[in-house]
């Protein structure tokens, strides 16, 4: 896991060598999470929500486990930080929290940190297929209303900002992995394994103006 | 549990809202009913494949007699101005006998000058005007009897190209039509009591299983956000009730698999501390507790009733646990997640970009469409 960053992505070149470290160290634990779901036959999505400096909570995609659909990594964190430390945390921490997440967050878990009031989310690959954060909807926006031509965006209550790219080329690998030997619990595959070849090369970001706070 | 009647509106999609308005510019003229075939035929020419427009739902012919008042008064403004026209403006009574309109082709097809040139020597009377027409096929017998009204005879097709197949969404509707009722009731029944109790909002879901016609309860579920959770802000947002009803669902799976695997340990005591409510609370929710005798995956083509529209998390997480159909009673029109033309607009029930797609109906009480008793604050996420 020492491997060293491919790209940087966009948001990275206004920051300090210093400040890139930070987040990056923080995505390198998600990917920890993300490896952990690998391993144990989930959907390689791992995640951390950092407070103050310090991770209080980490995730890992569980919907095999559970038979749940929506167990995906920001949830379980979520429950780890609110009923597991001791005192108990409050649930306005996580207005504190800065999230790490290895895949965009989906729609689902766009709203959920939306409803929690999650401070800031930076993820690794852009999730095209279910993104909540810039992929499908900007949930992190207005909750993902249409806004007029006026291109400017008002920010209201409960908004917060998104910084996508970050090891993005790690976290997709990941999934790659997964989907190479197949979800065993999903129903139907498209392609037999056999046919299923593990691509190694990521293509570049394409230029999203979307997903940036 | 008290019965009222009401009736289930199918939901529009995003594709079926956001295509409805849109309106292209297209050249009509009138011909004479005896040289229709070769005017077409001049046009077909001019405009190969119709300029790569897809117009089947829109009659290529029409009496003048059959178009909307405001397109008539056009083509009447035209032949009045036109030099050209001298035999046929005899007035009202006598309009469009032996003539019909035809539908030239999209402006952007094709200009009014090479239009002009080509049909000018076939027409004794050329008036080409502009007028607005459907750009795409309409979704319901209902939209095309308005748009024939408005703009130009339109016909349905019987399809949906936005949407779910009209076909199968009647078959599935009348599949449920009898027992929606009794299961709304159930699930305003456990949202009452949570309310009451102080657990959480008066929301409550109901999931059903339907084999071979017959519907059965797998899991009943209320809102917990406020159980064992600081009242402030919006409470445990997990422990919405769409969210406990996959939850139970999926609890019931798990122990179904243990038992299988004869680990008899599944009882939640031995779960580590969450803040999921995956657990039956209340005994209604307890007494209806029954997982599926199928093995399943997740919420595969199962149904679910809810009181409230649910929000854009909850609308989600029934997506991805791919339920089959879902009914709510209760618009949320700012916080819906679930219909396309709410504030939001994201139409989740049915969206191509997203890997599952389900059916979804609004039941509405007959009579004063009221929400009753279970309103609730219209910025809830349900």
């Amino acid at each position: 896991m020492t491997s060293p960053v491919v790209t940087w992505p966009e948001d990275a070149a206004s920051m300090s060598e210093g400040e890139r470290d930070v987040h990056v160290r923080f995505m390198r634990e998600a990917l920890v999470m993300a490896e952990l779901a690998l391993k144990t036959n989930e959907v390689p999505v791992g995640c951390v929500f950092v407070h103050d400096g310090k991770v209080i909570g980490r995730g890992m995609n569980a919907t095999n486990a559970s038979h749940n659909g929506t167990r995906h990594a920001e949830f379980i964190a979520i429950s780890e930080i609110l009923s597991s430390s001791t005192p108990k945390h409050h649930p306005s921490i996580l207005q504190k929290c800065d999230l790490y997440v290895t895949i965009e967050p989906c729609i689902m878990c766009a709203s959920l940190l939306r409803q929690f009031g999650v401070r800031k989310v930076w993820f690794g690959g852009g999730n095209e297929r279910f993104g909540g954060t810039g992929g499908v909807l900007d949930i992190h926006l207005s909750n993902g209303r249409e806004l007029g031509d006026k291109g400017e965006q008002r920010r209201i209550e409960s908004d917060y900002e998104v910084s996508g790219g970050w090891l993005r080329e790690e976290a997709i690998v990941f999934l790659r992995r997964f989907y190479v030997s197949g979800n065993e619990k999903a129903p139907e595959p498209k392609k037999e394994k056999k046919e299923r070849v593990l691509k190694l090369d990521v293509e570049p970001v394409v230029k999203r103006a979307k997903v940036d706070g | 549990m008290q019965t009222t009647r009401g009736k289930l509106h199918p939901l529009k999609t995003a594709l079926e809202i956001r295509s409805c308005d849109k309106l292209v510019d297209f050249y009509i003229t009138v011909v004479p009913v005896k040289q229709s075939n070769t005017v077409l035929k001049i046009v077909r020419q001019a405009i190969p494949n119709d300029g790569g427009l897809d117009i089947q739902h829109l009659r290529r012919f029409a009496k003048l007699a059959d178009l909307p008042p405001e397109v008539r008064a056009t083509i009447a403004a035209a032949r009045h101005v036109s030099p050209t026209i001298t035999n046929t403006d005899t007035g009202e009574e006598e309009e469009g006998v032996g003539e019909r309109v035809l539908l030239v082709g999209s402006i952007n097809a094709s200009t009014k000058d090479t239009l002009t040139e080509l049909l000018a020597p076939v027409l004794e009377t050329l008036a080409l005007v502009v007028i607005q027409v459907p750009f795409l096929t309409p979704t319901s017998q209902e939209q095309a009897t308005r748009w024939t009204a408005r703009f130009w005879p339109t016909v349905y097709k019987k399809s949906n190209l936005f949407g779910p197949h009209p076909s199968l969404a009647n078959r599935a509707m009348e599949s449920i039509a009898g027992e929606v009722e009794n299961w709304l009731g159930l699930a305003e029944e456990v949202a009452a009591d949570a309310h009451e109790e102080g657990r959480g909002e008066r929301v409550g879901v109901v999931v059903v299983e339907r084999i071979e016609g017959v519907g059965r309860v797998l899991a009943v579920a209320a809102d917990a956000r406020w159980l064992d959770w600081p009242r402030e802000t919006n409470g445990n947002v997990s422990a919405h009730a769409a969210m406990r009803g996959v939850g139970i669902v999926a609890v019931g799976l798990k122990a179904k698999e243990n038992l299988k695997s004869d680990t008899l340990s599944a009882s939640s005591a031995s779960l580590p501390a969450s803040i999921f409510r995956d657990e039956p609370i209340g005994e209604t929710e307890r007494a209806y507790f029954q997982p599926s005798d199928k093995k399943g995956y997740l919420c595969h083509e199962l149904e679910i009733y809810c009181t409230h529209e649910p929000c854009v998390m909850c609308a989600m997480a029934i997506v991805h646990s791919r339920f089959g159909k879902l009914v709510f009673r209760r618009k949320m029109q700012r916080t819906g997640g679930v219909c396309a033309d709410g504030e939001l607009g994201h139409g989740l029930f049915w969206r191509k970009e997203l890997n599952w797609t389900m059916l979804g109906w609004q039941w509405c009480p007959d009579g004063e469409d009221k929400d009753g008793e279970g309103a609730v604050d219209v910025n809830l996420n349900a």
